[in-house]
């Protein structure tokens, strides 16, 4: 294959194919590392992460979302960038890529770089390419803030290890929950390829842990950890398969983060589904309010969804879908129910659980020092008491509570969603749910 | 007993520094207010004092703070200080009694049960979201001489809090944040400590002249934020409320670059 870079080609023409085609990639986030400015070049970086914007689809924009190039030899089905599609091709070279980096960051446009890549010729080839970028971007230019860079499956171990050297955090995309749907939807992947970087940045962090703890000015090895991505919607997996391959990478690849992204037909490929009500995105939603569950609230999959109830409830957030399946355990009494139990209460958050569990220590709390506090009332009124009493009496029926609690409430008051569901159509998305949201 | 206001200049010092007074009148503090900015509308059957900003009286209630409520109180009550609300000053005075009294030292504020304590949190928490938003959404643009140039209209006094935060990120760099609601200007001499200037008379936005690269970074930005976007996900809602309007007013992928 030839790369046909086309030298007449403007930073802008290149930047519209590539960020294009970085776009369906949904791993954003910018946290999970934290590093003061050392004086000799610009950046530094916030644990929290940071949202420089937020695009048309409410999506955050927090790193320069690019490919170093869209040419590749892979023909995965979901890809635009698949090498049977007749698309425009382009690459970045290293310089350009640094340059947009430097000065969008010094206008406070981004939090760093994003950088993936098609696989250009070979998997080592490309691989070889973000590194000298982002060894660039961090030695010639001093760049300190935040870069996320893709391993790329098949690449040599030891390129893969000096970027990780380099970068804040590094993902493989998993891309399908099974070995079986991997292989159907992408003939050049295969499930080890991907698990083998995996795991071999999974062993990086521990043993660079290790190293710092013995020398404190070691460099750092991916210190915001890995993160990957699913597509959801493009093969009949259930969500029970989805967010039981989630919990093992939290708990066998001590991931950061897992990603769902709601499948987008871009190939119109007639052997995948056409989803005329656009994206599955309150599935995705579903999700990631599930994954919300695994990593603060202490709860694992198998008491969410079990074989015979493989899909989480569309009507209710799953928290609540296990509450009003759970009746036997409410109502709970906020002056003495354990942080645990509290988080297990619709309504409450990680934060509003954390403020009730210290202002109670200075005497018994009310409904309105609950709403104060930040407590969504007409979520959690079903499931608590107050001082014995409830807020005001209510039937203690699943049925009814359900109806309360849906989105599709009339009254208003049910859940709500971050898109408007205008019939079948459910339109956008974001991480942040009121009550889910943990900073 | 009669009510009594404190009336105090609208910054920190000027609260901290009737905070002192109204421990030094030694009537207790159910009856006694603070009242940050001069009152319109006088109460009848009240008593009114004034308070004169005061560096000394600062220094010794700041310490006393810092040393019995903690650091991170300390912290809150900046931010609740730094607030748009007139009440502020009342809120941070009876926070302080509070924790003091109660002797709650660093927990003073988780005693939401407090109205008191309540406002200064609440106020705490919007100036400190609102700092947060701006680090987010602050937009420098490169001036002739590569100076970096921002412009901003928060609600809150942020630049207390958003000038140590750029200070380092950007620590090579030549930097001034311009908050155009209160005319004051954060300023950052590349490598060197950021200062405040109040007092910028003969200033003209309009004089400012960008660099040569400037409208073509704008414009490669402005381009990337539209093309990240998926069409099938639009939705305009949910950008709005992430970011909401006041915000995107200086921002240049909304069209505020002049």
């Amino acid at each position: 294959m030839e790369a046909r870079i086309l030298p007449q080609m403007s930073v802008m023409d290149k930047l519209k194919i590539l960020a294009d085609a970085a776009k369906y990639d949904v791993s954003c986030s910018s946290s999970g590392s934290s590093r003061r400015n050392d004086g000799t070049g610009i950046g530094n970086t916030v644990a929290a992460g940071l949202c420089h914007s937020f695009g048309a689809d409410g999506r955050c924009i927090s790193l320069l979302k690019i490919l170093f190039t869209n040419e590749c030899i892979y023909d995965c089905r979901y890809c635009i960038n698949r090498k049977s599609n007749d698309v425009p091709r382009a690459s970045f070279t290293p310089d350009e890529v640094c340059e947009l980096t430097m000065e969008f960051y010094r206008r406070n446009y981004i939090e760093g770089l994003f950088l993936s890549s098609g696989i250009l010729y070979n998997p080592d080839y490309t691989m070889e390419l973000l590194c000298e970028t982002v060894h660039k971007l961090r030695t010639v230019h001093r760049f300190q803030g935040y870069i996320h860079v893709k391993a790329i499956p098949g690449a040599d171990p030891r390129l893969i290890q000096q970027t990780g050297y380099l970068a804040d955090r590094m993902s493989v995309n998993l891309e399908m929950a099974t070995a079986d749907g991997l292989r159907e939807m992408a003939p050049n992947k295969h499930r080890k390829n991907i698990l083998r970087p995996m795991r071999q940045i999974q062993n990086g962090i521990t043993e660079n842990k290790n190293e710092l703890t013995l020398y404190r000015h070691a460099p750092h090895f991916c210190e915001a950890g890995q993160s990957t991505q699913m597509v959801v919607g493009a093969l009949p997996e259930s969500d029970f398969q989805i967010m039981s391959v989630a919990e093992n990478l939290y708990d066998k690849f001590a991931l950061k983060r897992v990603y769902y992204s709601a499948f987008v037909n871009v190939n119109e490929d007639r052997e995948l589904p056409a989803l005329s009500g656009g994206p599955p995105l309150l599935r995705e939603h579903r999700l990631y309010q599930a994954d919300w569950l695994l990593r603060f609230y202490d709860f694992k999959v198998d008491e969410l969804l079990t074989v015979d109830r493989p899909n989480f409830n569309m009507a209710i957030d799953p928290k609540a879908d296990w509450a009003v399946r759970h009746l036997e355990v409410f109502p709970v009494e906020i002056n003495r129910a354990d942080y645990r139990l509290l988080l297990r209460v619709p309504g409450i958050g990680v934060k509003s659980a954390r403020r009730i569990v210290a202002a109670r220590r200075f005497g018994s709390l009310t409904f309105e020092d609950l709403k104060k506090i930040g407590v969504v009332l007409k979520r959690a009124l079903y499931f608590i008491t107050c001082g014995g009493r409830m807020m005001y009496p209510t039937k203690i029926e699943e049925e009814y509570i359900v109806r309360s609690l849906t989105y599709q409430n009339q009254m208003g008051k049910g859940e709500r969603l971050p898109f408007l569901m205008d019939g079948t159509t459910y339109r956008q998305i974001s991480l942040f749910d009121e009550e889910m949201g943990v900073v | 007993m009669e009510e009594k206001y404190i009336i105090c200049e609208d910054s920190l010092e000027g609260i901290f520094t009737a905070i002192y007074d109204a421990y030094a009148l030694r009537e207790g503090h159910g009856h006694i207010h603070i009242q940050v900015g001069e009152e319109d509308n006088y109460r009848l059957f009240a008593a009114y004092v004034h308070s004169q900003p005061d560096a000394v009286k600062t220094d010794k209630v700041l310490r006393t703070v810092k040393d019995r409520l903690g650091e991170e109180v300390y912290g809150s009550l900046c931010r609740a200080a730094a607030s748009y609300d007139r009440e502020k000053g009342d809120a941070v005075y009876h926070t302080v009694v509070d924790g003091i009294t109660a002797g709650s030292g660093r927990r003073t504020m988780e005693n939401l049960r407090n109205p008191y304590v309540r406002k200064t949190f609440e106020l705490a928490r919007r100036t400190a979201n609102e700092v947060h938003h701006e680090l987010e959404f602050i937009r420098f643009q490169e001036l002739e001489q590569g100076v970096l140039y921002s412009k901003i209209g928060p609600e809150n006094n942020v630049m207390p809090f958003v000038m140590p935060h750029f200070s380092d990120r950007l620590s090579i760099e030549n930097f001034m944040i311009h908050d155009e609601k209160r005319g004051i200007f954060g300023v950052h001499p590349a490598k060197e400590e950021w200062y405040l200037v109040s007092d910028a008379e003969g200033f003209n936005p309009q004089e400012l002249r960008w660099s040569r690269k400037e409208r073509q970074y704008q414009e490669l930005f402005i381009f990337f934020h539209k093309i990240i976007a998926i069409k099938e996900r639009y939705n305009s809602r949910l950008q709005q409320q992430m970011l909401p309007l006041r915000f995107q007013d200086y921002m240049v992928e909304f069209g505020s670059n002049e």
